[in-house]
C-alpha cells in the first residue's frame, strides 16, 4: 500500500456563507438534498459531503484578512488584474491591445502544436559553404531565409505544414497574413471596432470569404445591418437605427421599454432575413467527407490530430497534422486579491513582469496556528503502515502559534467520525493555551531552555511522557503537542443480523469500499481566542479614548479535517 | 600521508580495468579519461569524438562506432542486460551518431543507424534497432527504448514513448553541423591514442 502522509485542511468560511444564504432563499441545493443534517448548525460538518471538496484547503493556499479576521479561500476573494503578460518573451501587454489583439502574444513567442514546446525561428537552408573555411566569412553572411518555426524537442517544423517566412521577424504578422489570407484583408476588421462600425450592406461582388475570421466578421456585418434596418422599420421611431446592437444606446431603449414608455405600441415583430449568400458569411457545411476518409487511410493513424492538440489550436477545426498552426502563447496575468467583504487588498504581486516578489501577502499561515500530526512514538515498536482496526492508537497534534500573541485554543471533534466506517476519537486535552512566537528570542537561550526541560523530563520520567486527560503533552516556546487517541473502525461489511434491525431505520449501506474510504478522517472544530493590539483605524475611527492601550479581545472558528492515516483491511 | 589537496576518489581507478583489444582510426579523439574495456574488439572509425568519463565496454559483445560520431559525456556503451545470452555482436553505432550525457546503450546485437540522436539519460535495451534502413532517429532526454524495440527511420520518440515522424529533412544541415561541431572539439580535447592502445 502507498504510504500515507497526514494532512491538515481547513474548511473556509465562505462554505457557511453560502450555505446559509441558500437557506434564506428557501431552495435547497440539489447536493444538500441527501444531507439533511446540513440544516443543523450544531451537527458536526462531514468532511466526505460531496460540497466539503469545494471548501477545504490546505493552510497553504488560504488567505487572510487582517480587516474582517476572517479566513479567505481562493474561491471567496475577488481578483483584480496588476499586469497582463507573455510567459514566454515576459513582455508585458497594454490592456487595450488585448482588446484588439486578443488574448496571444503578438510578438514571435508561438508553442508547438505537437508537443507543447517552445518554437524557434530557423533557416531552412544552410549557410554558405565558405563559412565552414573562414570564421568571417560566416558572420558576415548569415544564414539566408526562407525561415520556419521548428521545434527543437519534437523535430516538428512549420515547414511541414507549409508554413515558411521570407523574414525571421515579426513571425505573428507574418502568420496571421498567412492563415487569413490577403484577398480578404478588407473583410478583416478589428474587433473592437465593431460595435461603432456603421452597418452597410456588404458589395455583392466582393469574393466569398475563406478564413473563419474573415467569415465571422462578414457575419457580423450582415446582421448588425439586418439589426438596423428591423430597428428603423419599428415603432421605436428612426432616430435609433443607427447604432448596432451591442452598443450603450441599445440597452437605454431596452430599459426604456421596460420602464417608462409603457403608453407605446408594442413593436411589431420585424421579419429579419438570415444570411443565405457566402459573402454574407453563410457557409453549408461539407457532408461529402470521401476525401477525408482517403486520407485517414493514406496517413493512418499517425496523420491525425489528438484531442489535446486539437483542442489547443487557435481555431477549430484541425482534423489531420497537417492542419495544424503554430499556437502563439497566451497572455497570462498576475492578479491582486481582494477580501469581498471589505475590499481590503489579501495579496498584490509587484507589477514588473520579470519580479516575482508580493508586495503584500496576507497568508493565513501567519494568522492561525498550524497543525501537524504524527504518531505518537512508541518505544520498542516501529510505527505501523496502517492503523489497525478497533485498537486504540494514539496520535501527537502540535498546534504551533505564528502570532505574536499567547492564544487559547479549544477543539472539539464528534465523539464517532461521519461516514459509514465510524471510528471513535478523543482528544485528551481540549483546551490550551500556545505561546506567543516573538521576533526577539536569542536561539541559544532557547535550545538550552529546550536541553534543560528534555533533561528535566528524562529524569523524570524515563524519557517517555505521560497520556493523560485533560493536560498538555508537550510544550515549547510557541507550540504545545496535544495527545488524540482513535480507535479505527472495523472496515468488515456486514449486513446487521435482522433481529437487531429497528422498523424505522433505513437499510444500511452494504456497497463495497469505495475510493479512500478507508482513511480515517477527523472532522476538528478549532476555536482561537487571543487578545491583539486594536488595529489602526478602528482607533481612529472610533477613538474610544477610555483605555488606548486596552486590548483588544479577538475570536475565530473554523472548521478543520485531520487526515490521520488508512485503516488497513483485514 | 602526503600533502596534496587533490581529492581522490572512492571509486577503483579506472586503469585498472582490463583494456580492450582497440583499433582505432587516427583520426579519433578520445579523451584520457575514457574508458575502453571489455575483451571482445572496439573499433571506433574516424573522426569520431569521445568526450571524458565515458565507458566502452565490449565484456558482452563487439563494439563498434562509426565516423563522426560524438559520445558525451558518462555515457555507457555496451552496458550489461538483464538477458545474459550473448549476441552476435555488442554495439554498433553508425556513421553521424550523437549520444548525449549520460545515455546507456545496453549491450547485444543494438544497431543505432545513421545519423541518430540519443537524448540525454536515454537508455536503449538490447537487441534495439533505430531505424529501419537505421537513419535519423532522435530518442529525446530520459526515454527508454524496450529491449528488441524496433523504430522506422525518422522517427522522433518523445515524451513518454510518444512518437512521430520528423519531415524536416535536414538531414544534411545536421551531418555538416556535426562535422563543425568535431572541428572544434578536435582542438578542445587533448588525446592520446595510444593510452588505449597496447
Amino acid at each position: 500500500m502507498a504510504s500515507f502522509t497526514p494532512y491538515t485542511y481547513i474548511q473556509c468560511p465562505c462554505f457557511d456563507l453560502s450555505n446559509q444564504t441558500r437557506h434564506s432563499d428557501g431552495s435547497p441545493s440539489p447536493t444538500s438534498q441527501d444531507l439533511p443534517e446540513d440544516d443543523d448548525e450544531d451537527h458536526a460538518f462531514d468532511p466526505r459531503s460531496p460540497r466539503s471538496n469545494y471548501s477545504l484547503y490546505p493552510l497553504e493556499y488560504l488567505l487572510y484578512c487582517v480587516d474582517c479576521h476572517q479566513i479567505r479561500c481562493p474561491r471567496c476573494v475577488s481578483e483584480e488584474l496588476v499586469t497582463i503578460y507573455c510567459p514566454s518573451c515576459l513582455f508585458e501587454v497594454g490592456s487595450s491591445s488585448v482588446k484588439t489583439e486578443g488574448n496571444r502574444c503578438t510578438r514571435s513567442c508561438f508553442q508547438c502544436p505537437v508537443c507543447i514546446g517552445p518554437l524557434a525561428v530557423q533557416s531552412l537552408e544552410s549557410a554558405p559553404e565558405a563559412s565552414l573555411l573562414s570564421a568571417d566569412n560566416a558572420s558576415a553572411s548569415g544564414p539566408t531565409g526562407p525561415w520556419a518555426l521548428t521545434c527543437s524537442y519534437c523535430n516538428w517544423s512549420s515547414s511541414e505544414v507549409g508554413v515558411k517566412f521570407d523574414k525571421p521577424q515579426g513571425i505573428f504578422a507574418q502568420l496571421s497574413k498567412l492563415r487569413n489570407g490577403s484577398s480578404n484583408t478588407g473583410a478583416d476588421v478589428p474587433l473592437t471596432s465593431a460595435g461603432d462600425v456603421s452597418p452597410t450592406k456588404r458589395d455583392a461582388n466582393v469574393p466569398e470569404p475563406e478564413s473563419t475570421r474573415a467569415r465571422f466578421s462578414a457575419l457580423r456585418t450582415f446582421y448588425q445591418s439586418q439589426l438596423a434596418n428591423s430597428s428603423t422599420g419599428s415603432s421605436m421611431g428612426g432616430g435609433m437605427g443607427d447604432y448596432g446592437f451591442s452598443s450603450p444606446a441599445a440597452l437605454t431603449r431596452i430599459m426604456s421599454i421596460y420602464s417608462g414608455s409603457t403608453s407605446k405600441p408594442k413593436n411589431k415583430a420585424t421579419i429579419m432575413r438570415e444570411a443565405d449568400v457566402p459573402n454574407e458569411g453563410f457557409r453549408t457545411s461539407n457532408l461529402d467527407e470521401s476525401e477525408a476518409i482517403s486520407k485517414l487511410r493514406a496517413e493512418g493513424y499517425d496523420g491525425t490530430v489528438t484531442m489535446e492538440q486539437a483542442a489547443s489550436q487557435v481555431e477549430e477545426g484541425a482534423h489531420f497534422a497537417d492542419e495544424l498552426w503554430p499556437v502563439a502563447s497566451l497572455l497570462r496575468t498576475k492578479r491582486a486579491k481582494r477580501c469581498p467583504a471589505c475590499r481590503h487588498i489579501l495579496s498584490k504581486p509587484e507589477a514588473k513582469v520579470s519580479n516575482t516578489r508580493w508586495r503584500i501577502r496576507l497568508v493565513a499561515g501567519n494568522h492561525i496556528p498550524s497543525v501537524t500530526i504524527k504518531p505518537l512514538p512508541n518505544p520498542g515498536a516501529p510505527p505501523p503502515s496502517a492503523l489497525a482496526p478497533l485498537k486504540p492508537t494514539q496520535y501527537l497534534l502540535t498546534f504551533k502559534n505564528p502570532m505574536f500573541d499567547s492564544i487559547k485554543v479549544t477543539l472539539a471533534t464528534p465523539a464517532t467520525t461521519p461516514g459509514r466506517f465510524s471510528s471513535k476519537v478523543t482528544i485528551l486535552c481540549p483546551q490550551f493555551t500556545v505561546g506567543a512566537n516573538s521576533d526577539d528570542y536569542d536561539l541559544n537561550e532557547v535550545l538550552k531552555a529546550e536541553d534543560r526541560d528534555q533533561r528535566d523530563r528524562r529524569r523524570e520520567d524515563d524519557g517517555s511522557h505521560q497520556v493523560e486527560a485533560g493536560k498538555v503533552f508537550e510544550r515549547g516556546r510557541n507550540w504545545v503537542s496535544i495527545v488524540v487517541e482513535v480507535i479505527p473502525a472495523s472496515l468488515q461489511i456486514q449486513p446487521t443480523p435482522s433481529i437487531l434491525q429497528k422498523a424505522g431505520e433505513p437499510e444500511p449501506d452494504l456497497a463495497p469500499l469505495r475510493e479512500d474510504e478507508d482513511i480515517l478522517e477527523i472532522p476538528m472544530f478549532v476555536r482561537l481566542e487571543w487578545e491583539s493590539e486594536p488595529s489602526q483605524d478602528q482607533v481612529g475611527v472610533a477613538s474610544s479614548g477610555k483605555e488606548k492601550d486596552a486590548k483588544e479581545k479577538r475570536e475565530l472558528a473554523y472548521w478543520s479535517v485531520l487526515g490521520i492515516g488508512r485503516i488497513s483491511q483485514e | 600521508m602526503s600533502s596534496s589537496t587533490k581529492r581522490h576518489s572512492m571509486m577503483p581507478r579506472a586503469g585498472q580495468l582490463p583494456k580492450a583489444p582497440v583499433n582505432l582510426s587516427s583520426s579519433v579523439v578520445i579523451h584520457d579519461n575514457a574508458v575502453l574495456t571489455g575483451n571482445h574488439t572496439i573499433n571506433i572509425s574516424s573522426e569520431t569524438v569521445i568526450h571524458p568519463r565515458n565507458k566502452l565496454d565490449s565484456s558482452h559483445g563487439r563494439v563498434t562506432i562509426g565516423r563522426r560520431c560524438i559520445i558525451h559525456e558518462r555515457v555507457v556503451i555496451g552496458a550489461p542486460s538483464a538477458d545474459p545470452t550473448k549476441g552476435e555482436f555488442g554495439v554498433t553505432l553508425e556513421d553521424y551518431v550523437t549520444v548525449e550525457v549520460a545515455a546507456v546503450i545496453e549491450s547485444g546485437c543494438t544497431t543505432i543507424g545513421e545519423g541518430c540522436l540519443i537524448g540525454v539519460g536515454a537508455r536503449i535495451g538490447r537487441g534495439a534497432k533505430l531505424g529501419k534502413h537505421c537513419q535519423h532517429c532522435t530518442i529525446t532526454a530520459r526515454s527508454v527504448i524496450q529491449p528488441g524495440e524496433q523504430l522506422p527511420d525518422y522517427t522522433v520518440l518523445y515524451s513518454n514513448g510518444t512518437r512521430r515522424t520528423d519531415k524536416r529533412g535536414v538531414t544534411d544541415l545536421k551531418n555538416k553541423a556535426q562535422a563543425r561541431q568535431i572541428d572544434v572539439m578536435r582542438r578542445l580535447i587533448p588525446t592520446n591514442l595510444n593510452r588505449f592502445k597496447e
